[in-house]
Protein backbone atom coordinates (compact mmCIF):
# COMPACT_ATOMS: atom_id res chain seq x y z
CA UNK A 1 0.00 0.00 0.00
CA UNK A 2 2.91 1.98 0.92
CA UNK A 3 4.51 1.64 -2.50
CA UNK A 4 1.32 2.58 -4.26
CA UNK A 5 0.77 5.69 -2.34
CA UNK A 6 4.15 6.62 -3.28
CA UNK A 7 3.85 5.93 -6.86
CA UNK A 8 0.60 7.98 -7.04
CA UNK A 9 3.09 10.78 -5.56
CA UNK A 10 4.86 10.05 -8.49
CA UNK A 11 2.45 10.31 -11.03
CA UNK A 12 0.28 12.90 -9.69
CA UNK A 13 3.53 15.49 -9.91
CA UNK A 14 4.11 14.60 -13.27
CA UNK A 15 0.72 15.40 -13.99
CA UNK A 16 1.13 18.60 -12.64
CA UNK A 17 4.70 19.23 -14.01
CA UNK A 18 2.75 18.37 -17.53
CA UNK A 19 -0.33 20.85 -16.72
CA UNK A 20 1.79 23.73 -15.49
CA UNK A 21 4.22 23.71 -18.17
CA UNK A 22 1.61 23.74 -20.64
CA UNK A 23 0.12 26.51 -19.32
CA UNK A 24 3.29 28.16 -19.32
CA UNK A 25 3.58 27.44 -23.15
CA UNK A 26 0.11 29.10 -23.36
CA UNK A 27 0.51 31.85 -21.64
CA UNK A 28 4.12 32.71 -23.02
CA UNK A 29 3.07 31.92 -26.57
CA UNK A 30 0.55 34.34 -26.20
CA UNK A 31 2.48 37.39 -25.20
CA UNK A 32 4.97 36.78 -28.07
CA UNK A 33 4.46 39.23 -30.86
CA UNK A 34 3.99 37.65 -34.38
CA UNK A 35 4.74 40.19 -36.28
CA UNK A 36 2.70 39.80 -39.29
CA UNK A 37 4.11 37.18 -41.58
CA UNK A 38 1.85 34.29 -42.46
CA UNK A 39 2.70 31.55 -44.21
CA UNK A 40 0.09 28.70 -45.58
CA UNK A 41 1.69 25.35 -45.53
CA UNK A 42 -0.40 22.35 -47.47
CA UNK A 43 0.45 19.29 -47.16
CA UNK A 44 4.02 19.91 -45.56
CA UNK A 45 5.65 22.55 -47.95
CA UNK A 46 5.48 26.14 -47.18
CA UNK A 47 3.02 27.33 -50.69
CA UNK A 48 2.81 30.51 -49.85
CA UNK A 49 4.52 33.55 -47.54
CA UNK A 50 2.21 36.86 -46.80
CA UNK A 51 2.80 39.66 -45.13
CA UNK A 52 -0.72 40.42 -44.29
CA UNK A 53 -0.03 44.51 -43.54
CA UNK A 54 0.64 44.73 -47.22
CA UNK A 55 -1.35 42.34 -48.84
CA UNK A 56 -4.78 43.33 -50.56
CA UNK A 57 -7.96 41.66 -49.83
CA UNK A 58 -8.45 38.01 -52.11
CA UNK A 59 -8.66 34.19 -51.94
CA UNK A 60 -6.29 31.99 -52.20
CA UNK A 61 -7.86 28.40 -53.25
CA UNK A 62 -6.08 25.47 -51.71
CA UNK A 63 -6.37 22.33 -53.21
CA UNK A 64 -5.35 18.91 -51.71
CA UNK A 65 -6.39 15.41 -53.22
CA UNK A 66 -9.36 17.21 -55.48
CA UNK A 67 -10.34 18.94 -52.66
CA UNK A 68 -10.44 22.94 -52.06
CA UNK A 69 -10.33 25.02 -49.32
CA UNK A 70 -11.02 28.93 -49.97
CA UNK A 71 -8.45 31.13 -47.45
CA UNK A 72 -9.92 34.83 -47.49
CA UNK A 73 -7.50 37.95 -46.93
CA UNK A 74 -9.60 40.96 -45.72
CA UNK A 75 -8.53 43.73 -44.15
CA UNK A 76 -5.16 42.73 -43.07
CA UNK A 77 -7.01 39.36 -41.50
CA UNK A 78 -6.52 35.83 -42.52
CA UNK A 79 -9.34 33.04 -42.23
CA UNK A 80 -10.49 29.90 -44.30
CA UNK A 81 -13.75 31.10 -45.88
CA UNK A 82 -14.78 27.60 -47.29
CA UNK A 83 -13.57 23.73 -47.03
CA UNK A 84 -14.40 20.70 -48.39
CA UNK A 85 -13.55 18.51 -45.47
CA UNK A 86 -15.85 16.45 -42.71
CA UNK A 87 -15.44 18.79 -40.06
CA UNK A 88 -15.22 22.27 -40.58
CA UNK A 89 -13.09 23.15 -37.63
CA UNK A 90 -10.77 24.95 -40.02
CA UNK A 91 -13.63 27.39 -40.59
CA UNK A 92 -14.88 27.89 -37.11
CA UNK A 93 -10.92 29.23 -35.76
CA UNK A 94 -11.92 32.30 -36.99
CA UNK A 95 -9.21 34.84 -38.03
CA UNK A 96 -5.68 33.88 -37.44
CA UNK A 97 -4.59 36.09 -34.57
CA UNK A 98 -1.37 36.41 -33.30
CA UNK A 99 -1.89 34.79 -29.41
CA UNK A 100 -4.04 32.13 -30.88
CA UNK A 101 -3.51 28.50 -32.04
CA UNK A 102 -2.84 28.37 -35.92
CA UNK A 103 -5.58 27.46 -38.24
CA UNK A 104 -5.75 23.91 -39.24
CA UNK A 105 -7.50 21.50 -41.63
CA UNK A 106 -6.13 18.39 -40.83
CA UNK A 107 -8.19 16.42 -43.12
CA UNK A 108 -6.94 18.41 -46.08
CA UNK A 109 -3.73 18.98 -44.70
CA UNK A 110 -3.59 22.15 -44.71
CA UNK A 111 -2.37 25.20 -41.74
CA UNK A 112 -1.88 28.80 -41.79
CA UNK A 113 0.28 30.43 -39.23
CA UNK A 114 2.34 33.11 -38.42
CA UNK A 115 5.50 32.35 -39.28
CA UNK A 116 7.76 32.79 -35.85
CA UNK A 117 4.34 31.86 -34.17
CA UNK A 118 4.29 28.19 -32.95
CA UNK A 119 7.91 27.26 -31.88
CA UNK A 120 9.84 25.08 -34.00
CA UNK A 121 10.31 26.06 -37.88
CA UNK A 122 8.67 23.79 -40.97
CA UNK A 123 9.15 20.52 -41.69
CA UNK A 124 12.82 19.88 -43.15
CA UNK A 125 10.86 17.57 -46.00
CA UNK B 1 -10.21 -7.36 -7.74
CA UNK B 2 -9.83 -11.10 -7.88
CA UNK B 3 -12.42 -12.34 -10.58
CA UNK B 4 -14.69 -15.64 -9.81
CA UNK B 5 -16.52 -15.40 -13.38
CA UNK B 6 -15.97 -18.07 -16.27
CA UNK B 7 -14.05 -17.36 -19.10
CA UNK B 8 -17.36 -17.11 -20.75
CA UNK B 9 -19.09 -14.22 -18.64
CA UNK B 10 -15.99 -12.16 -19.28
CA UNK B 11 -15.61 -12.32 -22.66
CA UNK B 12 -19.55 -11.26 -22.90
CA UNK B 13 -19.38 -8.57 -20.45
CA UNK B 14 -16.39 -7.76 -22.82
CA UNK B 15 -18.53 -7.49 -25.43
CA UNK B 16 -21.08 -5.10 -23.39
CA UNK B 17 -18.54 -2.72 -22.86
CA UNK B 18 -17.01 -2.49 -26.73
CA UNK B 19 -20.64 -1.84 -27.69
CA UNK B 20 -21.00 0.69 -25.08
CA UNK B 21 -17.45 2.27 -25.45
CA UNK B 22 -18.41 2.45 -29.11
CA UNK B 23 -21.90 3.80 -29.10
CA UNK B 24 -20.56 6.92 -26.52
CA UNK B 25 -18.09 7.69 -29.44
CA UNK B 26 -20.65 7.62 -32.37
CA UNK B 27 -22.47 10.05 -30.25
CA UNK B 28 -19.81 11.99 -29.03
CA UNK B 29 -18.55 12.62 -32.64
CA UNK B 30 -22.19 13.86 -33.35
CA UNK B 31 -21.43 16.73 -31.08
CA UNK B 32 -19.77 19.69 -32.25
CA UNK B 33 -16.41 20.54 -30.05
CA UNK B 34 -17.05 23.73 -27.84
CA UNK B 35 -13.50 24.80 -28.96
CA UNK B 36 -12.24 25.17 -32.65
CA UNK B 37 -9.07 23.07 -32.08
CA UNK B 38 -8.66 19.65 -33.30
CA UNK B 39 -8.37 17.10 -30.72
CA UNK B 40 -9.67 18.75 -27.67
CA UNK B 41 -12.82 16.47 -26.90
CA UNK B 42 -14.61 14.75 -23.46
CA UNK B 43 -13.23 11.54 -24.51
CA UNK B 44 -16.37 9.71 -22.95
CA UNK B 45 -15.09 6.51 -24.58
CA UNK B 46 -12.15 6.57 -22.14
CA UNK B 47 -14.42 6.18 -19.08
CA UNK B 48 -15.14 2.44 -20.62
CA UNK B 49 -10.86 1.90 -21.18
CA UNK B 50 -10.39 3.10 -17.70
CA UNK B 51 -12.50 0.32 -16.48
CA UNK B 52 -11.29 -2.02 -18.84
CA UNK B 53 -7.92 -1.38 -17.94
CA UNK B 54 -8.61 -1.83 -13.85
CA UNK B 55 -10.85 -5.04 -14.58
CA UNK B 56 -9.16 -7.33 -17.65
CA UNK B 57 -5.89 -8.69 -18.36
CA UNK B 58 -4.05 -6.29 -20.56
CA UNK B 59 -4.38 -7.86 -23.68
CA UNK B 60 -8.54 -8.16 -23.08
CA UNK B 61 -8.42 -3.88 -22.15
CA UNK B 62 -6.33 -4.39 -25.89
CA UNK B 63 -8.45 -5.84 -27.69
CA UNK B 64 -11.83 -3.78 -26.36
CA UNK B 65 -9.71 -0.84 -27.43
CA UNK B 66 -8.80 -1.77 -30.94
CA UNK B 67 -12.29 -3.09 -31.76
CA UNK B 68 -13.74 0.31 -30.63
CA UNK B 69 -11.07 2.42 -33.02
CA UNK B 70 -11.52 0.29 -35.95
CA UNK B 71 -15.42 0.60 -35.63
CA UNK B 72 -15.53 3.96 -34.55
CA UNK B 73 -13.40 4.94 -37.71
CA UNK B 74 -15.95 3.18 -39.87
CA UNK B 75 -19.50 4.18 -38.17
CA UNK B 76 -18.39 7.69 -37.62
CA UNK B 77 -15.09 8.69 -39.53
CA UNK B 78 -12.32 8.70 -42.17
CA UNK B 79 -8.87 6.99 -42.54
CA UNK B 80 -7.74 9.79 -41.16
CA UNK B 81 -9.57 9.75 -37.41
CA UNK B 82 -8.69 6.05 -37.94
CA UNK B 83 -5.09 7.43 -37.60
CA UNK B 84 -5.15 9.98 -35.06
CA UNK B 85 -7.33 7.36 -33.04
CA UNK B 86 -5.23 4.61 -33.02
CA UNK B 87 -2.09 6.26 -32.18
CA UNK B 88 -3.84 8.15 -29.57
CA UNK B 89 -5.34 5.07 -28.16
CA UNK B 90 -2.44 2.80 -28.02
CA UNK B 91 -0.07 5.65 -26.46
CA UNK B 92 -3.06 5.66 -23.77
CA UNK B 93 -3.12 2.06 -23.37
CA UNK B 94 0.70 1.65 -23.16
CA UNK B 95 0.95 4.09 -20.43
CA UNK B 96 -2.01 3.77 -18.40
CA UNK B 97 -1.60 0.03 -18.04
CA UNK B 98 1.63 -0.09 -16.04
CA UNK B 99 0.49 3.43 -14.01
CA UNK B 100 -2.93 1.41 -13.03
CA UNK B 101 -0.95 -1.30 -11.61
CA UNK B 102 1.84 0.74 -10.01
CA UNK B 103 -1.10 2.96 -8.36
CA UNK B 104 -3.61 0.87 -7.78
CA UNK B 105 -7.35 1.46 -7.58
CA UNK B 106 -7.82 4.06 -4.95
CA UNK B 107 -6.24 6.58 -8.27
CA UNK B 108 -8.70 5.25 -11.42
CA UNK B 109 -8.94 9.00 -12.06
CA UNK B 110 -5.30 9.66 -11.85
CA UNK B 111 -4.51 6.86 -14.44
CA UNK B 112 -7.01 8.31 -16.33
CA UNK B 113 -5.20 11.67 -16.36
CA UNK B 114 -2.28 9.91 -17.70
CA UNK B 115 -4.07 8.35 -20.15
CA UNK B 116 -6.16 11.21 -22.00
CA UNK B 117 -2.73 13.19 -21.67
CA UNK B 118 -0.72 10.69 -23.61
CA UNK B 119 -3.62 10.14 -26.18
CA UNK B 120 -3.19 13.47 -27.01
CA UNK B 121 0.17 13.26 -27.17
CA UNK B 122 -0.12 10.57 -29.30
CA UNK B 123 -2.69 12.14 -31.85
CA UNK B 124 -0.27 14.86 -31.95
CA UNK B 125 2.55 12.77 -33.07
CA UNK B 126 0.36 11.20 -35.81
CA UNK B 127 -0.67 15.26 -36.94
CA UNK B 128 2.79 15.64 -37.50
CA UNK B 129 3.58 12.76 -39.49
CA UNK B 130 0.05 13.03 -41.93
CA UNK B 131 0.56 16.73 -41.94
CA UNK B 132 4.39 16.48 -42.82
CA UNK B 133 5.15 19.33 -40.40
CA UNK B 134 6.18 20.12 -37.10
CA UNK B 135 3.32 23.30 -37.34
CA UNK B 136 0.77 21.40 -35.17
CA UNK B 137 2.53 21.39 -32.27
CA UNK B 138 1.11 24.44 -31.36
CA UNK B 139 -1.57 22.55 -30.07
CA UNK B 140 0.22 20.33 -27.78
CA UNK B 141 0.32 22.94 -24.54
CA UNK B 142 -3.77 22.99 -25.32
CA UNK B 143 -4.03 19.75 -25.85
CA UNK B 144 -2.20 18.68 -22.38
CA UNK B 145 -4.35 21.25 -20.80
CA UNK B 146 -7.82 20.08 -22.16
CA UNK B 147 -6.14 16.38 -21.43
CA UNK B 148 -5.79 17.01 -17.84
CA UNK B 149 -8.93 18.42 -17.59
CA UNK B 150 -10.86 15.55 -19.89
CA UNK B 151 -9.21 12.41 -18.20
CA UNK B 152 -9.88 13.77 -14.38
CA UNK B 153 -13.73 14.01 -15.65
CA UNK B 154 -13.94 10.57 -17.30
CA UNK B 155 -12.10 8.82 -14.46
CA UNK B 156 -14.14 10.30 -11.74
CA UNK B 157 -16.62 9.03 -14.05
CA UNK B 158 -14.28 5.56 -14.05
CA UNK B 159 -14.34 5.21 -10.40
CA UNK B 160 -18.22 5.91 -9.88
CA UNK B 161 -18.63 3.06 -12.36
CA UNK B 162 -16.61 0.68 -10.65
CA UNK B 163 -17.87 1.13 -7.31
CA UNK B 164 -20.97 0.60 -8.09
CA UNK B 165 -20.82 -2.58 -9.97
CA UNK B 166 -18.17 -4.01 -7.59
CA UNK B 167 -21.07 -3.54 -4.90
CA UNK B 168 -23.72 -4.74 -7.36
CA UNK B 169 -21.38 -7.76 -7.93
CA UNK B 170 -21.03 -8.28 -4.26
CA UNK B 171 -24.68 -8.05 -3.75
CA UNK B 172 -25.34 -10.54 -6.49
CA UNK B 173 -22.78 -13.27 -4.96
CA UNK B 174 -24.58 -12.51 -1.64
CA UNK B 175 -28.22 -13.22 -2.60
CA UNK B 176 -26.68 -16.24 -4.62
CA UNK B 177 -24.80 -17.68 -1.07
CA UNK B 178 -28.10 -17.08 0.72
CA UNK B 179 -30.54 -19.32 -2.18
CA UNK B 180 -27.58 -21.87 -1.54
ZN1 LIG C 1 -11.10 21.80 -42.55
Amino acid sequence: MKNKNTAAAVVIAAAAVILLSSIAAVVISRRKPAGSTVEIISDGKVICTLDLSSEPDREITVEYKGRKNIIAIENGDIYMKEAECPDHTCMKTGRLSEAGVPIVCLPNHLIIRYKNGGGDTDAAA
Amino acid sequence: MQRRESRTAQIAELGVLTAAALIIFVIENQIPSPVPIPGVKLGLANIITVYAVYHYKWSDALLLVLVRVILGSVFAGTMISFAFSISGALLCLAGMIPISKLIGEKYIWLSSVMGAVLHNAGQTAAAVAVMKTTAVIGYLPYLMISGCIAGAFTGLAAQLVTVRLDSDRKKGEKSSNDDA
